[in-house]
């Protein structure tokens, strides 16, 4: 017979209790529940096919990659799967690996998912596995990693990315979206690289529990994460297409965040003391694009004009409450050295732009202003201010409502102005110039603008690894595209806004990204 | 019969056909499905192979002669923005929206069919006015307008009920009701119309003076005669489940057809779009026909001369 003596019987009971206590603990973590206009463009988690606003938003929570960016705090580039790295030479970086790492299947993460996740299966196409990307990821992966070459394994836990060219922005490329780090065990066990991509398998402080694309993703907390245990036990991403629905459900308590709040919307939630309206400024700027083969734009004086016409400060007053803010171009602070900060929008000063009008011989012949209904946030409402400035000037803009974009960037004769936004996604301005104005960028391609100075000074920028260069370069592209030669004129900062429960501490990010991370949780 | 039958038939092919025809043109001619479902800021090669992956890049006759033939052998195409197969997305959404659409088509029989004949039994008192000033007000109410403002009292201000969303039965009752409202007042209004027409013929007179029981009079001659134009607005109704609730699904975020169909034609989903087109074409058309197989049914002269019946 088993002795049993009062001290054995309390350890044995402590000893019973203290898991189920721990169950408790983490029981006590809340579920969090989010509003969002669309959970994904693509009906899939996986970045390589998801490249919209709306997918920025969730994949830090599931996925990570080498290089992090501190989306909280300036945006600067920060450890991520990698905990450090060097340059080996103009077009090799070598990264150390972070150790003691866990995919959500338990796999540890080891240089061989790294350069997996980098393999022709998972990212170019036409891979051993035979599971190809979707048309179009692949070319998103190319556009992204524009002379990658390979990843090569050193140890377990050291890579090195090779570049067939000199760049110094191939650190800042492993910190795009579409680098973030795959399970190779996993995917190899998909059928399709579409399944796949609806239930990735990645490193994140969540793992995908449940993706119902148009109505709900469901993000359960990963407790083995390389950070520590998540500070929610349950995340869940809810599909609300309309504002006043997502506002509704937050009032009513349905839901503790609603995103993408209209600025004209912050007052009326606020005044309710349960509530508040975080966010603000993100790396988004609102831009109109013009193009130079249509008759009248061909001019530069004409295009010169239509950029002194628009008072932006008014429209930032009106419409955004003063939220947001006139940037400098398309130069951002936290390029660092390669800022531009003498670079200003041009003066709304209409005198000017009648002044130029004349100059240009114009006579009121029509300019078709293409536009979509609130693609982005006030839209509609910025074109009409827009146009009334114009008018003033002098300008005959008319205002087309369309649908989609593919109407958009149609071309035909008419094509003259249009609205788009920009993201700087790097603290370079490569990233963001270079594949939009550059040779072969989207504007380039459909024909709306080309400066041949310009796209040379572009190939500078994306292939010189003289710092001062590359400045001088970047300053001279600013003053043509903006002032010169205008291809577009900046608006204003973009803003993005978020409705919350006034009681749970958390920041928003200065872009898409919402951070549920325990930094971020309770701060 | 069999003629009557094999004509309604043909003219339901037909109109399938001519949808079929209707949906891929006006889809193709509104814009890039590979420019809108790529974004704005794909690159253009990608939005190439896009187009390349999925035939765009062929002549629109023979895109359409390969879609034609691929619905006769039952392929009715795959999502482009997933790749998945359209009939089993759109098979998935079935459920979550005839969840919505039968109990509120039994609301919208189950208060506007006797709301309409109470009203016409007691023409021009109280209760026929009260009837009628309601049911005005359900019908020229739009749907959104009245969800919102259902959402903001039970929901928002007393918390009785959820604002959105399919997550339990309590998650239903406010779409619902939206649903219903609507349509009992039209047929509210309808069957008090009819009512009163059919109440004012001579048989009716006749039936009276004969020392017919009033409730018989109404039951056996009133009712039967009045209820061809109810079932018609009805059968319309039943045609309209699969994709009948497109607002009421986008204000309380139901993942039904409707939703999905909001979804795929912003997104100029062609396979999906054209999947719900097809199938509500034939919801629509089997409806019809069963509502013309009903007049023969209620009105035994209709079966003698099918052909002027359904002219």
């Amino acid at each position: 017979m088993v002795a049993l003596s009062r001290r054995t019987a309390l350890a044995s009971a402590a000893g019973l209790s203290l898991p189920r206590l721990a169950i408790a603990q983490a029981d006590q973590r809340p579920t969090i529940t989010v509003a969002v206009q669309e959970i994904t463009t693509s009906n899939m988690l996986e970045m390589l096919a998801e490249q919209s606003n709306v997918g920025t938003r969730i994949f830090r929570n599931f996925v990570e990659p080498l290089v992090d960016t501190d989306w909280v705090g300036d945006m600067s580039l920060k450890p991520g799967l990698a905990t450090g790295w060097s340059r080996i030479s103009d077009s090799v970086v070598e990264f150390r690996l972070r150790q003691g790492v866990r995919f959500h299947n338990g796999d540890p993460f080891t240089a061989e998912e790294v350069a997996f996740s980098f393999s022709a299966d998972r990212m170019w196409g036409n891979g051993p596995l035979g599971k190809n990307p979707p048309a179009g990821a692949a070319q998103i992966a190319r556009r992204s990693f524009p002379g990658f070459e390979r990843m090569e394994v050193v140890d377990s836990h050291t890579v090195r990315l090779v570049n067939r060219t000199p760049d110094l922005t191939l650190e800042g490329q492993m910190a795009r979206t579409a680098s973030v780090i795959a399970n190779r065990r996993a995917f190899a066990g998909a059928a399709t690289w579409q399944d796949w991509a609806r239930r990735p398998v990645g490193t994140g402080p969540y793992k995908v529990t449940e993706f119902n694309p148009d109505r709900i993703l469901v993000l359960d907390a990963f407790d083995e994460h390389w950070a520590g245990r998540p500070p929610i036990r349950r995340l869940r991403f809810v599909e609300i297409p309309e504002v006043a629905s997502r506002v509704n459900a937050l009032l009513s308590g349905e839901v503790d965040f609603a995103c993408d709040i209209p600025p004209d919307q912050i007052a009326t939630i606020e005044r309710n003391p349960r509530f508040e309206v975080a966010g603000g400024v993100i790396n988004n700027t609102r831009i109109i694009v013009f193009d130079k083969t249509h008759a009248v734009l061909g001019n530069p004086l004409v295009r010169r004009a239509l950029t002194h016409s628009i008072d932006r400060q008014a429209i930032i007053d009106a419409l955004w409450g003063g939220r947001v803010s006139v940037p400098r171009g398309l130069s951002w602070d936290f390029y660092a050295d390669m800022h531009v900060a003498e670079n200003e929008v041009p003066r709304f000063d209409l005198a000017e732009a009648r002044r130029l009008l004349r100059e240009a011989g114009y006579r009121g012949e029509p300019i078709p202003y293409r536009c979509l209904n609130n693609y982005y946030t006030n839209q509609t409402a910025t074109a009409q201010i827009l146009v009334e400035g114009w008018r003033a000037a002098g300008l005959n803009v008319q205002l087309q409502m369309l649908e989609n974009w593919s109407q958009i960037t149609a071309r035909s004769p008419t094509r003259a102005i249009r609205d788009w936004s920009q993201t700087a996604s790097l603290p370079d301005p490569v990233a963001q110039m270079v594949p939009n104005w550059g040779r072969n960028g989207a504007t380039w391609n459909n024909g709306e603008w080309r400066n041949e100075e310009f796209v040379d000074l572009g190939d500078t920028l994306q292939t010189s690894v003289d710092r001062a260069a590359r400045r001088a370069a970047w300053a001279r592209m600013l003053r043509i595209v903006e002032h010169e030669d205008p291809g577009y004129t900046a608006l204003h900062r973009n803003g993005n806004f978020t409705a919350k429960r006034r009681d749970i501490r958390w920041r928003a990010a200065q872009s898409f990204v919402m951070d549920f991370r325990g930094e971020n949780w309770g701060a | 019969m069999l003629r009557f039958l094999a004509f309604r038939l043909a003219r339901a092919a037909l109109t399938i056909a001519m949808v079929v025809t209707f949906a891929f043109i006006v889809l193709r001619m509104s814009g890039d499905p590979a420019q809108i479902i790529m974004g704005a800021d794909a690159p253009p090669e990608a939005v190439d192979a896009f187009r390349t992956a999925w035939g765009l890049d062929r002549p629109l006759w023979e895109q359409y002669f390969h879609y034609f033939g691929a619905i006769l052998s039952g392929d009715l195409g795959r999502s482009m923005r997933d790749g998945r197969d359209a009939i089993v997305l759109v098979a998935e959404r079935i459920p979550a929206t005839l969840a919505l659409t039968i109990p509120a088509l039994l609301i919208k029989v189950g208060i506007g069919v006797p709301a309409g004949i109470y009203a016409a039994l007691h023409r021009n008192s109280l209760a026929d006015r009260i009837v009628m000033v309601i049911a005005v007000a359900g019908f020229t109410v739009p749907s959104f307008v009245l969800g919102l403002i259902l959402v903001l009292v039970f929901a928002v201000q007393l918390g009785w009920l959820p604002s959105g969303g399919q997550e339990s039965w309590r998650h239903a009752i406010l779409p619902i009701i939206t649903l219903g409202v609507g349509g009992a007042a039209v047929l509210a209004r309808f069957t008090r119309s009819a009512m009163l027409e059919v109440l004012g013929q001579p048989f009716i007179r006749t039936a009276s003076a004969k020392g017919v029981p009033w409730r018989m009079v109404v039951t056996n001659h009133a009712l039967p005669n009045a209820a061809i134009p109810t079932v018609t607005i009805i059968g319309f109704m039943v045609g309209s489940l699969i994709a009948g609730a497109v607002v009421v699904e986008s204000v309380f975020s139901w993942p039904g057809v409707g939703r999905l169909l909001v979804v795929a034609v912003s997104n100029r989903d062609l396979a999906v779009v054209q999947c719900i087109l097809l199938l509500v074409a034939c919801t629509m058309v089997v409806a019809n026909l069963v509502v013309d197989l009903l007049y023969g049914l209620l009105d035994p002269r209709l079966r003698s001369a099918p052909r002027q019946a359904t002219a």
